[in-house]
This record gives structure tokens, C-alpha cells and sequence, in this order.
């Protein structure tokens, strides 16, 4: 049964992923684009030297497109369930409803984080040629809470796009802005390394947010 | 599974209230807190004080004696060198010595230290500059190094290790005794300087090393530290007297000097001072030196003389800060905690929590239980199945109420 | 007989606006009942309770024994269920929603639903989102003729649809629920698709049912009454017996359970004239009408 929940995901969401993933791989390709210009413009030296002791970040182009990436799977996956509350469909299937509704997140989840390996694969594959371990470590730090952001954004998404209520729903939108400010920071190469793990488990508990609020559909929350 | 859905929910919400709203509130309320420049003055043997009162500069001594913006430039006239020349009022002795231009300005220093920069994530890997190149100004090298199992140079170009340089190195390392892998390496990784002293590293078994390259070759020297002396953070420093080649903090929070040529290492008689949350500034003259230590809650100033280092004179001056002042206590009694992702002494984005202070936060964390239990038995819902919420409220206080009202503990059956 | 479908002292509210109280509904094996009311009188209001997607202010509704609010998989295999305007997942296409759906159920039985679809004149690519209310109808109905479920409930399930997809749809189902005894709860704006339709009937007004039996039996004992008189007679509608009383000039019509003769003593002993007294034979739609009040 869960081949058909998977089923109707995937075609729901998956030009949007891979749509997404080729954009991801078209940001990274312009970053690196721009390190090999700067390599042979400048120097080698002189361009290490900046992002070593000049604070210079050579990927943070790289910042928000996770979010976007999110946000555009969030909406193409629950916006049709919610329209003409056709997930009541989805409910009256025989299977217990928190059940389907979280092998659906699953899948979306799972879709999202293999995007996002394919596009951080590439920048790594790409970093290894200019840079050596310890930047490029200083760079993963750097860019996974970015990543976090992302997955904790689908989330909320979910969350907010079950919420029967509208008032709620800027509620919940607001509140989701501020607590991914905290993902979002400004910071210097490798300054969120001690509290990756922390907005790791956060962004886990998250994941079955949506729990919430569909219950509150399910039983005609007004 | 929907309860803990919630549950989840209100406690993420609570710590997001518990960054925003401290937040709002610091943006709202904060003042800044003005602290006075104060230095030693070598025509009056005393501490001259400049403040900034109610948008007014303020300049005195610790007599309480007021002074106008040129008498004060008087009284400082190694810092204020320039003005005075230009004003024509530069005396030529001070405290009966003839003034020397030239040395005069080969022994002016100013070192700055802030502790965001031992508390900063880096990469380890330096350049190492050819010290002994024969031209005028310093040449980027085309290759960074870093300290593991082994010392390595990786050229910029290629990203490729040099290994006939890195063994040429790691041999020399190995042979004065260094335990692989290093811990500190300081050094000034810039061409801008007069000249190259290379890097001072600490090993894995603490020992401390002096590393230059001359001529392509490699010099390391050993140097020998008393017993139990561990460096915290060394700052290499690049001034004209060349007297010594750093400032070193030492795990108990001693500062250090490390002398040119002779590997002497020198305590300063310097007490209170900690590099994980002081800011330090050492102003050096050919008289005295200012070690200026500034906390959060107060400003210390050591004037040590330039040739001995022995102390001279010291001052304090105490303030309160943001946590004693009004607004700050009216925070601590609404917040039971305050959780901030940054610190202005470290680089790190961290959940930096001020605990609760005082016992106000307390009573405010009840009274709003309390309004929440009003609300629900005015509704008159059961209240056992609230009762999660009322231990969050009576815990976090405003983040709580605000949290467990935003996400609607209804329908739960 | 086993109750599929039962309805104990069901109450609810919209916020402060009674909808009913004490709405009692049972629906045996192998019945095909129809719910008639108003607009805003609950019917879709029962349909959410009753799967499951609206708690009840008190009161509790059971499908196969089970309450409605945690309905087993089991359970949910069985139903079968129509939403209000046929909603489907119009994304996909008939294909993929026959492949989609049939994961689900083990008697999946795909023949009904592609012999609807080839009546369509639709390609197996075919969109719904670009398919008209008549032909999602047909997606609709063959869906759940596919699954085979032994309890269908339709909310509205002839809305949008003109009478020819209607006839269809009506006459599919009564020959399909009939021979495989299946049980059917409907509710429909249009009461003449019901009457060919459903075996029992069951008519909420505002706040209270106001029949529930078989057809039959409601027909039989609904009686309208035509007559002329020119007595201003409004004040009989307080009378117990008078349902309902609808008068034109001097031509009075009169609804009540009660026989000709009863009515016919009751205006004589009043002393009211009544010219042309004759019964009207009602069908299903003048007979809720009667009940229900034209406005």
C-alpha cells in the first residue's frame, strides 16, 4: 500500500525536484564558475589567503537556495491535498491516517534530502579540486545549517498548510520565520560548528509537526 | 502521536520566544554603557580620564580635576605626538629626559586583543614567509602549511602537497621533539609587517616551538617553558622596539612575554585578567605601558614600566551592567531565561543562555500559570488534561503562555 | 438485522447555532437510505461526522460497530465514499488514479471502472482536471465500483450533473447495490433522483428530523388534501394534525399523516366550507416540499 501513498507523491512533486536539483546544480556550477575565475585573475595565494584570514565566503550563494528548494516541494506536494480538502481522500483510504500522512512526509522528505545530497555531492566533487580538507570542512559547516533550514522549513510548511484555521496559520508562519532565523545567522566559515547537532535534533522533532495540525483538520476545527 | 506532535511544537515555539523576545526587548531598551579611555600620564604621574557624559567629553584626573580638550593633550604628550608638534606646544624633556623623536616613536605600541579571537573557528593553515629573502617587502608564499600527523605544504595552485618541503620540515619538527599534531600556531599571517618572525606553535604535549623559514631552510627552535606552564592564545606582535615577539596567555590567565633573541619569558604583573570574556589593550611608550582590561563590569588599567615591566600604579573603575541597570532586572523578572545564537566574545553561533537571576522571574512565571488556569476553568475544560501546559507555563514563563496558546491544546480526547 | 450505519442522540452545534439534537439514524444491511433536507439543515454536516472528519458536539455515530471518529483500516476498506461535487486527485490522470487507488484495496476489481471510462470517449491519458462535472462523475462512480465497498456514502452526488449522467448514475447504482446487497446512504439536492433511488428515507428540517422510514410507508401515510373555502383559515396551522398548510386566495392545500375522513369531520365540526375536497397523489418531491415548507 505504501507504494501507492508514494505513488501519488511522486507525481506530485517530481518535476518540482528535479527542477530544483538542476537549479541546485547550476548554483553550485556559477559558484565554482566564479573560484576558477578568481584562481586565474587573481592567484591562488591571494584568493586562499582571503577566504583564510579575510573571512571571504566563496559559497554563499549557496544560502537560500535549500529554502527555496523547500518551500517549492512543500506547496506542490500538500496545496492539491488541501484544495477542495481532497486529503479527506487520502484519510478515508484504509489506512490509519497518521500513517499515510506521514509515509507522504517521508517520501517528500526523502525526495528533498536526495536533492540535496546530489547538489552538496557536486560541491564538494568540485570544492576537492581548489581547496583542501579544512576548508572545504569549514565550508560543509557552514552551509548545514542552511540545509537544516530547509528541511525544517518543508516541515513547517506541512504544518501550516493543514492548519484549518487562517488565524493560526499567520500564527504558525510567523513563529516558523523566527525559529529559522536561528538556522540563518550571519557567521563566520565554520562558527556554527557547535550547535550543528543541537538544530540537528530540532529540526528531527520537527519532522512530525504536521501531525498537529492535520489532526486539528480531521476533526473540523473551525 | 498528535499529543506529541504538540508537545514538540510548544517547546520549539518556547525556545524561539526565549531568542525573539529577549531580543525585541534589547533592541527596545538597551543603553549603551559608556566606557571612559583612561591612561597613565607621564607629566602627572596620574591617571587621566576621558569620558563621554550625556553626549559630552568629559576629561579629568583622579583628583577630580577638570582639564579642556588641549590642557589634557598635554598632559599626554606621547599619545598625542602629532598635535602637539602641529600646535607647536611638544615639550622636549619629560620628567627630566631629553625627548628623541626616534625613539620616541620606535617605542610606541599599541597591541588590541578581543576574545572572539581565540574563540573563532579557522582553518589551520598558514603561509610561512621566506624570512630571509633579501628584498624589501615580504612575498606571499605560494604554499599554506598546516600541523597534523606530520607538517605539510599544500601549494595554492594545484592543491597539491609539496612533499619533498613538507618532510624537510616535519624532520626538523620531529627532531627538536615535537609531538605531532600542534595545538596553537600563531604567527602573522600577513606580508604587511616590517619583517618575518615566523610562527610560535604549541604541541600536543605543550611544548612551545619558534618556526622560520631562512633561505628554504628550516629554523625551529625549542623553548624552554617552566613546569606546568600551558598557553591558552598567543598573539605574535610586530612593533618597531622589537623587544619581544608576543603576548602569551597562559591556561591560569597570566600574560606573558616572550623577548626577542633571548626566548625569555616574562610574567607581567597583570591580576584579573581573563581572555575568555575581558577585551585587553596594551599601550606602550618609552615610559610606561598601559595593559588596559576591560570587563563586563568594569575597566582596569596596570601602567607597567617599559624597561622592568614592574607595576606602577593601577586604577578600577566599576559600572553596572545590563543585568544591575532597571531595564535589565524588569528582563530578568519577565525572562526566566535569555537565550541569544550569538556572543560578543566568541565567533561561535551557539544557544549562549543567561540563566535566571534574581527571584522575581518566579512570581511573574506563576501569576501567568495562574491566568492560564483562570482561562481553562473558565472554559471549564477538565484540567488534568492540561496539565503539560501548566508545568511549561509555570517553568518558562511568557515563552509558555505565548507557546502553549499558540498551538490550541483542544480536541485532544 | 445488523445496523451498518448507527446514529445515537447525535447533537451539534456551528459555533452557537443548533444544527440538530438527538438526531437518531439507523441504516441495516442491504438498505439504501436517502438523507433529504434543506440547505443548512446538517446533511453534509452528518456526512463529516459520519467519516469521520467532524466530532460531533455529543452523540455518537458507528459504522459497522465502530465509532466514526476512529474508523479501523478494516472498516475504511469497506466504505466506499462520494465527496460533494465528485473531488478527486485532478492531477493525475484516469490511469494513474486507477493505479493509485487499486494499492489499496485486495478485491480491487478494475472492470467496472474501465468499462465506465470507455462510455467516456476519454484517452487513458486523459487529465480529469480538464474533464467536465459529468465525466468526473463517471471517474467518481467507477472508482468505487472498482472497489467494491459494502457501505457507500454519497454527499450530493448528482450536483453539476445533467439528466442524463444522472439517470445513468442512478440506475448503475440500484442495480448494483441491489444484486450484491450492498448498503447505500445518500443525500442529493434533487429528490427525484432519490425517490427512484432509495428504500427508506430520512428528512431533517431545522433542529429536528422530521421523517424517518421507508419510502413506502412515508408516501402512504403523507397526504396532501386540496380544497376551496373562503374562510380565512390560517389559524388550522396550530392544529396538531396540520404538518403544514399552504393557502392561495380561497384554494387550500393541507399536509398531515392523518386519513380524509378525520380532516374531512374536523373542518365540518368547525364549520368550514370545503368546495373540491379532494387528496392529491403526491411524489416524492411534493411530499418534502409539504413536510419541509417552501421557504
Amino acid at each position: 500500500m505504501w507504494k501507492s501513498v508514494i505513488y501519488k507523491e511522486w507525481l506530485k512533486i517530481r518535476w518540482f525536484l528535479a527542477a530544483f536539483t538542476v537549479l541546485g546544480l547550476i548554483d553550485v556550477g556559477y559558484i565554482f564558475l566564479k573560484v576558477r575565475h578568481e584562481f586565474t585573475f587573481s592567484s591562488g595565494k591571494d584568493y586562499w589567503y582571503s577566504i583564510l584570514f579575510q573571512r571571504y565566503r566563496y559559497f554563499s550563494f549557496l544560502k537560500y537556495l535549500p529554502l527555496a528548494g523547500a518551500v517549492a516541494v512543500g506547496l506542490a506536494q500538500y496545496l492539491p491535498e488541501i484544495i477542495n480538502k481532497r486529503i479527506k481522500l487520502t484519510f478515508h483510504l484504509p489506512l490509519k491516517e497518521n500513517k499515510v500522512l506521514l509515509m507522504m512526509h517521508a517520501f517528500g522528505t526523502a525526495g528533498l534530502l536526495v536533492s540535496y545530497l546530489i547538489i552538496l555531492f557536486a560541491f564538494w566533487w568540485l570544492s576537492k579540486f581548489f581547496f583542501t580538507n579544512e576548508m572545504i570542512t569549514g565550508a560543509f559547516v557552514s552551509v548545514f545549517p542552511w540545509f537544516l533550514a530547509g528541511l525544517t522549513a518543508y516541515f513547517i510548511i506541512a504544518l501550516i498548510i493543514f492548519e484549518p484555521v487562517w488565524k493560526y496559520r499567520i500564527y504558525y508562519s510567523l513563529t516558523g520565520v523566527f525559529f529559522l532565523s536561528i538556522y540563518l545567522e550571519p557567521a563566520v566559515t565554520g562558527g556554527y560548528g557547535p550547535v550543528n547537532p543541537v538544530l540537528f535534533v530540532l529540526t528531527g522533532c520537527l519532522s512530525i509537526a504536521l501531525i498537529f495540525s492535520a489532526y486539528r483538520f480531521r476533526k473540523g476545527e473551525m | 502521536m498528535e499529543r506529541i506532535s504538540r508537545y514538540i511544537l510548544v517547546l520549539v515555539s518556547a525556545i524561539a520566544a526565549a531568542v525573539v523576545l529577549p531580543w525585541l526587548y534589547r533592541m527596545t531598551f538597551d543603553k549603551p554603557v559608556h566606557v571612559p579611555f583612561v591612561v597613565y600620564s607621564c607629566v602627572n604621574n596620574d591617571f587621566m580620564i576621558q569620558e563621554t557624559e550625556n553626549g559630552k567629553q568629559e576629561r579629568t584626573d583622579t583628583h577630580g580635576n577638570k582639564y579642556t580638550r588641549e590642557e589634557y593633550e598635554q598632559k599626554l604628550p606621547l599619545m598625542y605626538t602629532r598635535q602637539l608638534l602641529t600646535a607647536g606646544t611638544m615639550p622636549d624633556t619629560i620628567n627630566g629626559t631629553a625627548i628623541d623623536m626616534h625613539e620616541l616613536l620606535k617605542a610606541k605600541s599599541v597591541f588590541y586583543y578581543k576574545p572572539e579571537m581565540m574563540n573563532t573557528p579557522h582553518p589551520e593553515l598558514y603561509p610561512l614567509f621566506e624570512s630571509e629573502s633579501g628584498r624589501a617587502n615580504l612575498e606571499m608564499p605560494d604554499d599554506f602549511f598546516r600541523i597534523t600527523w606530520r607538517m605539510e605544504f599544500i601549494n595554492a595552485e594545484t592543491n597539491k602537497i609539496e612533499e619533498e618541503k613538507s618532510r624537510l620540515f616535519s624532520v626538523a619538527l620531529y627532531k627538536k621533539g615535537f609531538t605531532f599534531p600542534s595545538k596553537l600556531v600563531a604567527g602573522i599571517p600577513t606580508n604587511r609587517k616590517s619583517c618575518d618572525e615566523g610562527y610560535f606553535i604549541t604541541d600536543s604535549a605543550d611544548q612551545l616551538f619558534h618556526l622560520k623559514m631562512m633561505d628554504g631552510n628550516p629554523y625551529v627552535k625549542k623553548v624552554d617553558l617552566p613546569e606546568g606552564l600551558k598557553f591558552r592564545f598567543i598573539n605574535c606582535v610586530d612593533f618597531k622596539d622589537k623587544k619581544y615577539y608576543a603576548y602569551l596567555f597562559s591556561e591560569d590567565n597570566g600574560i606573558y612575554i616572550l623577548t626577542q633573541d633571548e626566548y625569555e619569558l616574562i610574567k607581567l604583573p597583570i591580576e584579573g585578567f581573563n581572555p575568555g570574556n575581558c577585551d585587553l589593550r596594551i599601550l606602550g611608550d618609552i615610559f610606561y605601558y598601559n595593559v588596559i582590561i576591560r570587563a563586563d563590569d568594569h575597566l582596569q588599567v596596570d601602567v607597567l614600566n617599559y624597561s622592568d615591566y614592574k607595576k606602577v600604579d593601577t586604577y578600577r573603575k566599576n559600572w553596572l551592567t545590563r543585568s544591575e541597570l532597571p531595564a535589565g532586572k524588569i528582563a530578568a523578572a519577565i525572562f526566566p531565561v535569555q537565550i541569544s545564537m550569538t556572543d560578543k566574545n566568541s565567533n561561535f553561533i551557539n544557544f549562549y543562555i543567561e540563566k535566571p537571576s534574581g527571584f522575581a522571574w518566579i512570581i511573574v512565571n506563576l501569576i501567568l500559570a495562574g491566568i492560564h488556569l483562570f482561562v481553562l476553568l473558565k472554559r471549564k475544560t477538565k484540567i488534568s488534561r492540561h496539565f503539560f501546559d501548566l508545568t511549561v507555563v509555570t517553568f518558562t514563563g511568557f515563552f509558555g503562555y505565548i507557546a502553549v496558546n499558540l498551538f490550541q491544546n483542544k480536541l485532544f480526547d | 438485522m445488523v445496523n451498518v450505519i448507527e446514529c445515537n442522540n447525535l447533537t451539534h452545534y456551528y459555533g452557537r447555532k443548533l444544527v440538530y439534537e438527538n438526531l437518531n439514524i439507523h441504516v441495516g444491511e442491504g438498505n439504501i437510505v436517502g438523507l433529504l433536507g434543506k440547505n443548512g439543515t446538517g446533511k453534509t454536516t452528518t456526512i463529516n461526522i459520519l467519516n469521520g472528519f467532524l466530532r460531533p458536539r455529543s452523540g455518537e455515530c458507528l459504522i459497522y460497530g465502530e465509532n466514526s471518529q476512529h474508523l479501523s483500516p478494516e472498516t475504511k476498506a469497506k466504505t466506499g465514499f462520494l465527496i460533494e461535487g465528485h473531488i478527486q486527485y485532478s492531477f493525475m490522470n484516469i490511469s494513474q488514479i486507477e493505479k493509485f487507488y487499486s494499492g489499496f484495496y485486495p478485491k480491487w476489481n478494475p472492470a467496472p471502472y474501465w468499462e465506465l471510462m470507455s462510455k467516456l470517449d476519454v484517452t487513458p491519458k486523459q487529465k480529469i482536471s480538464v474533464m467536465s462535472c459529468g465525466q468526473r462523475s463517471q471517474v467518481a462512480l467507477g472508482l468505487i465500483l472498482a472497489q467494491d465497498p459494502d457501505l457507500l456514502i454519497l454527499d450530493d452526488f448528482s450536483m453539476g450533473l445533467d439528466p442524463g449522467y444522472r439517470r445513468l448514475f442512478i440506475d448503475y447504482l440500484r442495480e448494483y447495490a441491489k444484486s450484491e446487497n450492498k448498503t447505500i446512504f445518500a443525500t442529493s439536492h434533487i429528490i427525484q433522483d432519490m425517490e427512484r433511488l432509495i428504500d427508506e428515507v430520512l428528512i431533517i428540517g431545522y433542529n429536528r428530523v422530521l421523517a424517518q422510514c421507508p419510502v413506502n410507508e412515508f408516501m402512504s401515510k403523507f397526504k396532501q388534501f386540496s380544497f376551496e373555502s373562503e374562510k380565512d383559515i390560517s389559524e388550522l396551522k396550530n392544529e396538531k394534525f396540520v404538518v403544514n398548510l399552504e393557502q392561495v386566495k380561497n384554494k387550500i392545500e393541507l399536509y398531515t399523516y392523518e386519513q380524509e375522513g378525520f380532516v374531512k369531520n374536523f373542518l365540518d365540526r368547525q364549520g368550514i366550507d370545503c368546495k373540491n375536497f379532494r387528496e392529491i397523489r403526491m411524489g416524492l418531491e411534493d411530499a418534502f416540499i409539504g413536510l419541509t415548507g417552501k421557504y
